[in-house]
């Protein structure tokens, strides 16, 4: 199978590359097949939807962030990545974060619904 | 929409397994709880808008060239 991206061009992809959320993400319910991308920038993956390939989140593991992050069993937890020109504008979602199985091929979102976790935490500091 | 009038205690169901109580009611404020199996996420409407907002943002911002220079990831304090 192929799809056309913007960062990586056409991919070729097997249906054990795709991650199903069964759910999709909130406010994309509809959108439940992945591709989970490795840049040669070490800090993102991105998360690229199979069925709307135009539609691409960059992400980071949030272990590098914050140790103490809330775990879900077999899952690694991603925040998702508000890019912007000033790299100290760039934010993460660390409320809303997207657990992804890498074994099962799994993921969901979910919301940290607390005041300890911030949906626009800044990533980067002087 | 269905609309429904409750007293205080009385219980709204949608099917078998979710319940909604009505806990207390002053003059701006209803509090409500809500009984649902493990696993239904329940959320203020507005946090999932937010939230829903955000990715909207980043899918925008996905495009943008970044150049990364060498800052330091600014870590959660423990």
């Amino acid at each position: 199978m192929k799809i056309n991206t913007h960062h990586f061009g056409e991919i070729e992809f097997t249906e054990e590359n795709v991650l199903k959320f069964e759910n999709g993400l909130l406010g994309f319910e509809a959108l439940k097949q992945y591709l989970l991308l490795k840049t040669d920038n070490e800090l993102f993956y991105w998360l690229n939807s199979i069925d709307e390939p135009d539609i691409s989140l960059p992400v980071i593991g949030v272990r590098l962030i914050d140790e103490n992050y809330p775990e879900e069993q077999e899952n690694e937890a991603f925040g998702i990545v508000n890019l912007n020109k000033d790299p100290l504008k760039i934010t993460v979602n660390m409320k809303a974060p997207v657990y992804i199985n890498q074994d099962k091929k799994t993921g969901f979102q979910k919301i940290l619904d607390n005041d300890r976790f911030f949906i626009d935490y800044k990533l980067f500091v002087e | 929409m269905l609309i429904l009038t409750r007293k205080v205690n009385e219980e709204i169901k949608i099917g078998s397994d979710i319940s909604f109580k009505i806990i207390s009611i002053s003059e701006n404020q209803v509090k409500i709880g809500v009984s649902a199996p493990m696993g239904v996420q329940i959320l203020r409407a507005e946090l999932y808008e937010k939230v829903k907002e955000t990715t909207v943002d980043a899918i925008q911002s996905s495009k943008e060239v970044v150049e990364l220079p060498k800052l330091k990831v600014n870590k959660v304090r423990k």
